[in-house]
């Protein structure tokens, strides 16, 4: 079949724009004190010390804007990464439980040992991310190669009840106040400051650098376990590899930000609908479209009960919940 | 006779557990003051009539009607992974309570059971239509699954968008039997007609438990059964739904025990589903309150965690 594309210099450039836009409506949009779409421009080249609304821009907005384009791209990465890994369209770091492994290993930490601080709990989400992204791939039999994608999916979802059922109990006994609680576990980018972003850049970036150089060996998996292994692709190796690289992105992502679900199930869709079946082209679009949609979402979450705040997580579970449910309807089980 | 020594165990078991419920919360009382306790006046009336009693009494009576609607959906669909919690009933129900709440504030609470029993019904009926009448049982576990997230994660959002009070958001989000008492009773005690309902089934649910062939040529009219069997498990989880929000996995696993426990005879399953129903859901209410007092988890954290593990064991066994 022959399809129309755009080159794919051009589809980037168009993502790289349009994310650009949104990231500047993000710097000014619903704020309580009245920002101008001049002042977000102002403050980023021209900055005006005296004046109240560039300060907001720089110190509260800029900061939560790059946090949501990073988080949206990691998040984004990691999805594409476990789906090409299990080859299984459903995989994702909410579905599979990495997120709820992660969240778990922060709650516990923050409530049994909080003097570790922030360095303590990303440890500590990837240890729990690690944990529960292994009892899936054994207990879904996804490790030795099994096609027995509906199974893992299964295995995740009991995983992550589980888990949220204890990171729920472990934060209540600690904190004795649920809406706290609600916010974080969905997930929001309110309380990004330069000081998380600060943390989060180098890992988020080592780990997006890590999955585009994994791409290639992706897309010889792509052909089936059997055949990637006569073409000479080390399958261990970049199981490992590649269980490392999302464990990276994710938890980094979700000890910053909280546990944002669902980004990593739809955009890998979406970016395969636009850029191919080839994971050198779509991943890059992939987290070009994770960071759109992040950014977006949390736009939207600041728009709902304005002047009050939505977690954009919970915005993205609306979206992202029923495109599962799609998802789910289209295979053939 | 052998027959009847799991009963009996189970029986004794449920009343040390409903001893231990009177007994031990965020003050321990000792038998005495729990005896003293009934008559009004004395010291510790108000622990134990108005606060431990009811609360046992509905964990009683929601943990046996959540088993037992569990014990008809697997009966009815001969699908090990099959309860109203996993087919996304519950969550349903729930969503639909939490929409009356915040948007009807003013309206009366007791028409909140029948408004959940729509919303379960509309799960139901919105699950039917994605998967169809014959689908793999990993399929129809999986669609439930992603409706029940799809239910869950609306209720997240409404929460965070209209702040109910907090002990009433963990009481929708995980299943809860805190501050529940004597009206909440009365408002459950119509809908304890359906017991008798399913009980009445039995007999039938036997003969499909052959396989469907055989039932209809044994004069069995399956269609009908399925129907009226699976709409008396809606109703039955609508109504414990709506008075202590979806209480996860209980219905899942309740079923399973019993079924080990009693063999698969329906007459004999379904007594004893609502029974190990009740047993479990009093265990973790007990628990709930006395890991940590005074702070009270919500029962549903616990039954979770009881349950995930157990749903996980099945998936593996599930060919």
């Amino acid at each position: 079949m022959i399809q129309t594309r755009l080159p794919f210099a051009w589809q980037c450039l168009l993502l790289g724009a349009s994310l650009l836009v949104i990231a500047w409506i993000s710097l000014f949009s619903w704020s309580a004190v009245p920002i101008t779409p001049v002042d977000a421009v102002n403050a980023l080249f021209n900055m005006d010390n005296t004046s109240i609304p560039q300060h907001i821009v720089q110190d509260l907005r800029l900061p939560r804007t790059l946090m949501g384009i990073l988080v949206g791209a990691s998040l984004a990465a990691a999805g594409v990464v476990m789906q090409g890994l299990t080859q299984n369209p459903l995989a994702s770091p909410s579905v599979l439980g990495v997120n709820a492994g992660a969240a778990l290993g922060m709650a516990t930490v923050s409530t049994i040992a909080p003097w570790f601080g922030l360095l303590g709990t990303s440890v500590a989400a990837i240890i729990g991310g690690g944990m529960t992204w292994t009892l899936v791939m054994v207990l879904g039999r996804a490790w030795k190669g099994g096609n027995d994608s509906s199974r893992l999916v299964l295995a995740g979802v009991a995983i992550s009840a589980l888990c949220a059922a204890l990171t729920k109990a472990s934060i209540i006994m600690a904190e004795d106040q649920a809406s706290g609680v609600l916010t974080w576990l969905a997930g929001s980018l309110a309380n990004a400051r330069w000081a998380t972003f600060d943390h989060l850049w180098p890992i988020s970036l080592f780990g997006l650098l890590g999955s585009l150089m994994l791409s290639p060996t992706l897309n010889i998996l792509q052909l089936g376990e059997e055949n990637a292994r006569n073409l000479g692709a080390s399958l261990i190796l970049t199981k490992l590899a590649g269980s490392f690289l999302v464990l990276l992105l994710v938890a980094s992502a979700i000890s910053s930000v909280g546990s944002i679900g669902f980004v990593g199930l739809l955009v890998p869709h979406m970016a395969k609908m636009i850029g191919g079946q080839d994971h050198r082209r779509f991943l890059p679009l992939a987290m070009l479209l994770g960071a759109m949609l992040v950014v977006l979402s949390d736009i939207i979450s600041r728009s709902i009960i304005f002047p009050m705040e939505t977690p954009a997580g919970a915005v993205l579970a609306l979206i992202g919940a029923p495109f599962f449910i799609y998802l789910v309807r289209q295979r053939t089980l | 006779m052998s027959r009847y020594i799991p009963f009996f165990i189970i029986s004794v078991l449920l009343i040390s557990l409903v001893i231990a419920n009177l007994l031990f919360g965020a003050i321990s009382l000792s038998l005495h003051d729990v005896l003293r306790g009934f008559q009004p006046g004395s010291d510790s009336y108000f622990t134990i009539h108005e606060y431990r009693l009811p609360r046992t009494l509905l964990a009683i009576l929601v943990g046996a009607m959540l088993a037992l609607a569990g014990a008809l959906v697997q009966g009815v669909i001969r699908n090990p992974l099959a309860s109203p919690d996993i087919l996304g009933v519950s969550h349903g129900a729930g969503l639909a309570a939490v929409v009356y709440m915040i948007y009807f504030p003013h309206s009366s609470i007791s028409w909140l059971p029948a408004v959940a029993l729509a919303g379960g019904l509309c799960a139901a009926l919105i699950l039917w239509w994605l998967c169809g009448h014959r689908s793999s049982t990993i399929k129809l576990a999986i669609t439930g699954v992603a409706l029940a997230t799809f239910y869950a994660s609306t209720v997240d959002f409404l929460m965070l968008i209209k702040p109910l009070e907090i002990n009433n958001a963990l009481l929708w989000l995980t299943g809860s039997l805190w501050g529940r008492s004597w009206p909440q009773i009365t408002m459950l005690l119509p809908w304890l007609v359906l017991i008798p309902c399913a009980l009445y089934l039995a007999k039938p649910l036997n003969l499909l438990h052959l396989g469907e062939d055989s039932a209809v040529s044994l004069g069995a009219r399956v269609n009908l059964l399925r129907l009226i069997a699976l709409a008396v498990a809606v109703a039955l989880t609508a109504a414990a739904v709506s008075i202590c929000g979806p209480i996860s996995f209980l219905g899942l696993v309740a079923p399973h025990l019993a079924r080990k426990l009693f063999g698969g005879r329906h007459q004999a399953l379904l007594p004893a589903t609502m029974l190990v129903g009740a047993v479990l859901l009093l265990m973790a209410d007990l628990v709930a309150r006395t890991i940590d007092p005074p702070i009270e988890l919500p029962a549903g954290i616990m039954t979770a965690v009881l349950g995930a593990p157990y749903f996980l064991w099945l998936l593996i066994r599930t060919k």
